[in-house]
Formats: C-alpha cells, sequence, structure tokens
C-alpha cells in the first residue's frame, strides 16, 4: 500500500452562508458543493461563486455530464442543472445513512457512512448492483480513470484512499492534517481530487498522485 | 455525516425538534441517538433525553472522543437545567479537557460556563470566578458570549458589584439579539430585573425602605454603623465583626440597631434574644453575660450602655445606625431565594446549594407548601420543587452540536 500526506494545493472559501460542506462533484468546468439547503458552483480557476440551486442537500452531490444527482433524506433525487427542478427520485440504499455520491459509467456508487460500505446501485430503480466494504467510515466517493477513491473521516482522523473496487482491499492512502474532516470527494478527471469539510466551510483540491 | 443525520441537524439547528425526530426515531446508531437525545431536551423530556445521551457516548466508539464528550457536555447541560446539581462535575471536566485537546475550543467554553454556572448555583463564588477567568469570550460567537456574560453578571451581582454587573448585562443583551434566539434575550431581561428590583431593606431610627443592589452596594461605603443581616455582621467602615456564628448576640445587635439611638428595654431584649416572654431572674443573669459578649466583640466599633429600663447603643465614631435586612424577611427565607431562579429543584440540590441537611430542606419546604408559596411534582428521588410559574420565565438550552464537527 502507497502511503503519504495528503498535498493540499488550494482550499476555497469560506463561502457566504454556508456552514458546512455535505457533497462535492464537478461538472468538467465548475465545482458544486452541497450544503444542507443548496448547490452552489464556483469556479476552480478563479475560486469565484458562480451559482447557486435552491434543493435538499444533505449529503453526497454527483453529475452524470447531464443532471445532478444529490442525496436528500433518505432518497437520491435527479435535478435538472438548468432549472433546478426534481425530476426524479429513487430510495437511496442505505436508507438515509449515505454519505457520499458519483456517477461511473452508468451507475451510481453510493458511500454508507457508519456501515463502511460502498454501493454500486441503478440510477433508475436504486437497485443494488454490488457492494465493497471499507475499512472505515465512508463519506465521500468518486472514480478516476478506473480507480475507486473514497474519503474517510473517523474519529480525528480524516484521509483519502484508493481501494480496490471488487475486494474493497486498501492499495493507497492521502493523509490529511489531524483535525481536517472530509464529507464529500470528487476529481476533475485529471490530477485533482476535490474534497469537502465540514469543521471549516471550505472545499480543499488535493494532487491526486501518478 | 450521512444524510439523514444531516437533515435531521438542519431541522434541530433550525429549531424543529419533532422535523429532527420524524428523520431519525427508529435509528439506534450513535449520531442518532445524540440528536434524539438533543430533540428531547429541546422539547423538555429532560429524563428521556439524558438517557438517550448516555447511550449515545457509549455508542461512539473510543476513536469518536470528540462526539462522546460533546454528549457528555449535554447531559451535563441537562442536568443543570433540571437542577440535578449532584451530577458527576468530574465527567464534565474530563470532557471540556478532550475538546480542548482536540481544538473544538466553542464547546469547550461552553463546558467551561456550565461549571461557572454549576458553582454559582451552589454558592462558590471564589471557584466560579476562577473558572471564568480562564474562558476568554472574545472570538466566541454571540449565543456563547450571551452565556458568557450572564455568568459574569451572575457573580458581580452576588459580590455586590453593580456597575460591572450592568455592563456584563448590557453584552448579554446585545449578544442575545445578535444570536437571535427569544429565550435567550428573556434570560436576560429576567437577569437585569435584579437590579431594577429591592434587593434588601434599610431600617434606621423607626424607619424602613427598600433598597435596589445599587444602594446596598453604595451603603458599604457609608460611614453608618451597619447591621448586616445578610451576613449576620456588624461593620463601621472597614471594620467588620462577624457574628455568623453567634445568633444570641446578632440578635441583640439587632435589637439595638433598630432602636438607636433610643434603648430597648430588658424585657425585649430578653424576648428578641431567647424568646422568653417573661424576663424573670435567670433570664436577666443571661442578658448581662451576653451583652458582655457583645461589649466584648463590639468594642472597637461601639459601646453599649445602661439606661434606667435597659441598654442603648452608642457608637464611636459613626454619626448613623442602620440595619440591613432581606427584602422580606420570612422564615425559609433562603430556601425561597434558591427557588426564585424559576427552576425545579431536588431536595438533595437545595440542601448541597444551602449547606445544610436534606431533612432540613424538607421540613422548610413542608409549611412552604402549605402556605401555597412552593409546588413540588414528581414522586421519590424524581421530586422537584419549585415557586409557582413566572410567566415568560425560561432557561435557554444551549446544546453543544452532537456530531464530530457538524
Amino acid at each position: 500500500m502507497k502511503h503519504s500526506p495528503a498535498e493540499i494545493l488550494r482550499e476555497y472559501g469560506p463561502f457566504p452562508g454556508v456552514e458546512r460542506i455535505h457533497g462535492v462533484s464537478f461538472d468538467g468546468e465548475n465545482v458544486w458543493f452541497a450544503s444542507g439547503d443548496r448547490l452552489n458552483a464556483f469556479d476552480p480557476q478563479s475560486g469565484q461563486t458562480l451559482r447557486s440551486i435552491d434543493v435538499a442537500a444533505h449529503a453526497g452531490t454527483a453529475f452524470d455530464g447531464r443532471y445532478f444527482f444529490q442525496l436528500a433524506n433518505d432518497r437520491i433525487q435527479k435535478i435538472d442543472p438548468d432549472t433546478g427542478a426534481v425530476l426524479s427520485t429513487i430510495p437511496a440504499p442505505g436508507g438515509g445513512r449515505d454519505s457520499g455520491l458519483t456517477w461511473a459509467e452508468g451507475t451510481l456508487w453510493v458511500g454508507q457512512y457508519r456501515e463502511r460500505k460502498i454501493h454500486q446501485i441503478d440510477p433508475e430503480t436504486g437497485k443494488i448492483l454490488r457492494t465493497v466494504e471499507s475499512s472505515r467510515f465512508v463519506t465521500g466517493v468518486t472514480w478516476v480513470d478506473g480507480e475507486l477513491w473514497h474519503g474517510t473521516w473517523e474519529g480525528d482522523e480524516s484521509d483519502l484512499r484508493r481501494v480496490d473496487p471488487k475486494t474493497g482491499k486498501l492499495l493507497e492512502r492521502l493523509d490529511l492534517p489531524a483535525g481536517m474532516t472530509v464529507s464529500g470527494l470528487e476529481s476533475d478527471g485529471a490530477d485533482r481530487l476535490f474534497c469537502g469539510s465540514t469543521s471549516t466551510p471550505v472545499v480543499r483540491a488535493v494532487r491526486r498522485p501518478k | 455525516m450521512d444524510s439523514l443525520i444531516t437533515a435531521a441537524a438542519l431541522a434541530l439547528a433550525a429549531g424543529d425538534p419533532l422535523g429532527a425526530l420524524d428523520r431519525v426515531a427508529l435509528r439506534e446508531d450513535a449520531p442518532a441517538l445524540a440528536l434524539r437525545g438533543i430533540a428531547m431536551a429541546q422539547l423538555g423530556d429532560f429524563d428521556r433525553a439524558k438517557l438517550l445521551l448516555r447511550r449515545a457516548a457509549r455508542a461512539f466508539s473510543p476513536k469518536e472522543a470528540v462526539a462522546r464528550a460533546r454528549c457528555v457536555v449535554a447531559e451535563a447541560e441537562i442536568a443543570l437545567v433540571s437542577r440535578d446539581l449532584g451530577w458527576p462535575a468530574k465527567a464534565l471536566d474530563a470532557a471540556r479537557t478532550t475538546l480542548e485537546k482536540h481544538g473544538d475550543r466553542l464547546n469547550a467554553a461552553h463546558a467551561g460556563h456550565l461549571k461557572v454556572r454549576r458553582l454559582l448555583l451552589i454558592g462558590r463564588l471564589d471557584e466560579a470566578e476562577h473558572v471564568l477567568a480562564g474562558l476568554d469570550p472574545t472570538p466566541l460567537p454571540p449565543a456563547a458570549r450571551a452565556a458568557h456574560e450572564l455568568a459574569v453578571a451572575g457573580i458581580a451581582m452576588r459580590r455586590l458589584r453593580t456597575r460591572p454587573a450592568r455592563a456584563a448585562l448590557e453584552w448579554a443583551r446585545n449578544a442575545a439579539r445578535q444570536a437571535g434566539i427569544p429565550g435567550l434575550m428573556a434570560e436576560v431581561a429576567t437577569a437585569s430585573l435584579a437590579l431594577e428590583t429591592p434587593a434588601a431593606r434599610l431600617i434606621t431610627q423607626g424607619t424602613e425602605r427598600p433598597l435596589l443592589l445599587e444602594e446596598v452596594e453604595a451603603l458599604q461605603a457609608s460611614p453608618a454603623l451597619v447591621v448586616d443581616a445578610f451576613r449576620y455582621a456588624v461593620r463601621a467602615g472597614d471594620r467588620t465583626v462577624s457574628l455568623a456564628s453567634r445568633p444570641v448576640l446578632f440578635a441583640l445587635a439587632r435589637a439595638f440597631a433598630e432602636a438607636w439611638p433610643g434603648d430597648v428595654s430588658r424585657e425585649e431584649l430578653v424576648a428578641r434574644a431567647f424568646g422568653g416572654k417573661h424576663a424573670d431572674e435567670s433570664h436577666r443573669a443571661r442578658l448581662r453575660v451576653e451583652i458582655g459578649r457583645l461589649r466584648a466583640e463590639l468594642a472597637a466599633l461601639a459601646d453599649i450602655s445602661a439606661t434606667k429600663r435597659g441598654f442603648t447603643l452608642a457608637p464611636r465614631l459613626a454619626r448613623a445606625v442602620m440595619v440591613l435586612a432581606r427584602p422580606i424577611e420570612e422564615r425559609h427565607a433562603a430556601v425561597l431565594a434558591l427557588l426564585a431562579d424559576g427552576e425545579a429543584w431536588s431536595t438533595s440540590a437545595l440542601a448541597l446549594a444551602l449547606a445544610t441537611g436534606q431533612r432540613s430542606v424538607q421540613r422548610a419546604l413542608e409549611p412552604l407548601a402549605e402556605a401555597g408559596k412552593v409546588q413540588s411534582f414528581g414522586h421519590g428521588r424524581a421530586r422537584r420543587w419549585m415557586t409557582p410559574p413566572v410567566a415568560g420565565f425560561t432557561t435557554t438550552l444551549l446544546l453543544p452540536a452532537p456530531l464530530p464537527n457538524g
């Protein structure tokens, strides 16, 4: 297993009116994050806040190239980014104990926080297709270049870790400094991982190791 | 945090405990138990709240030290508000240390303020002041700042320092308004009322009038000879003679002060000091002994000389003599004074605060209850006493956020 301290490239925020970050996503250009009662976008180059969508946003956020998927209460909402309308909902696999959410190749991956699990589900029905077990609480999940990463936050320790999507075996770990929390994780498809924080309302960019 | 826990926490923060319960009612995991506990506390079901928080603290893993500590702090706050003053103070100290060590300064400060409030309620002013001095209010958000200033004001009032008390209440008022918590604003208003309500009576030369706390403070600097029925002491200028452990001597001193510049008859002195109706020879002999003792005690402040029908007090330097008495003097005034805070007290808490036995508290409460001045609810160990409710009285729970960084 590769193991190193996380290299934090940049911190975005705090953002006005935002107390905590609950989920993070990337639409190819801008970073989006869930802050309880809305989704917010900012430009990762300038750090400038762009717009927001008023929608219940209690945990993980994902983007499939066209729509947002957002955990709220015990459901996953499908949201039109243009109108902000909730188009449909499916039950969340953890019945509300879910935290992270990401889109990959036609399916959704959902982290189940204290159960230390990641479920792959059908985005139409919510049916569980596969479950990966982790050894730590799961707070955010993302896929990048065939790698499954998830954020953890257990007690005072947080890290970002790459796991084997079949066995859940830990392959690589990036430790965050003590006291920093991770909630929400998303890659920009290249060499940056964005992760949210709840101790201070910021989004951090962390270098993805090659 | 998971989705429903976040949703429930948001509902709680928005003042909707039922909405919070709705989301986690059936969940038994640690964060859900903690949230349910906080919600029940906000709904006023303190017994259930304490139970849930205790279960939550056990259910969090040993690694989740901060979450555990916050549950302990919440439980301590509920215990304080329900006047369960026998609650283990050590557990609160330990939780406070944990929170400090993990950088949760806000909740560590909250734990500190709870400790101060408990010490204030059980009358340990020095300790309360000491703990408070170690808490820096400047980085605190408004609600915590208001709690801090209320504690400062509470100590200042009990120490008869009205100017700092006023200043602290002003800070508290602003902070409470900023926090926008109506209960907290009401609490500040109630505390401020104490400065505008008579705190004592002044008896001098046959007349009496109510005194505000400020006037009581001013009296400390007066050159008069003051017989102080709060502290059972006699003082003039900066000399004080305590008669706290000598009730007979104090009763005599007070009788002299009330009659001054006149004298007091032997019969009346016997009645006041010994409760006897007729002064027989043995009473007169006892009176002479006690007057001799009082004369020795007060030697530096006043002389006691015999008159035709009794005795009179002659201050040495002071040009006036006065008595400072409680606003309402009746038996069991001390019990009523504690209950006047509008909270429900257990007899054990009252006994602790009054440094007396539970049995004597019980003996004081029974006639007060018969006279309709106090009321009780609950049975056995859960029995609580309070004065009949005053409209608008409230005590705000500023419970810590139950979740790690959440």
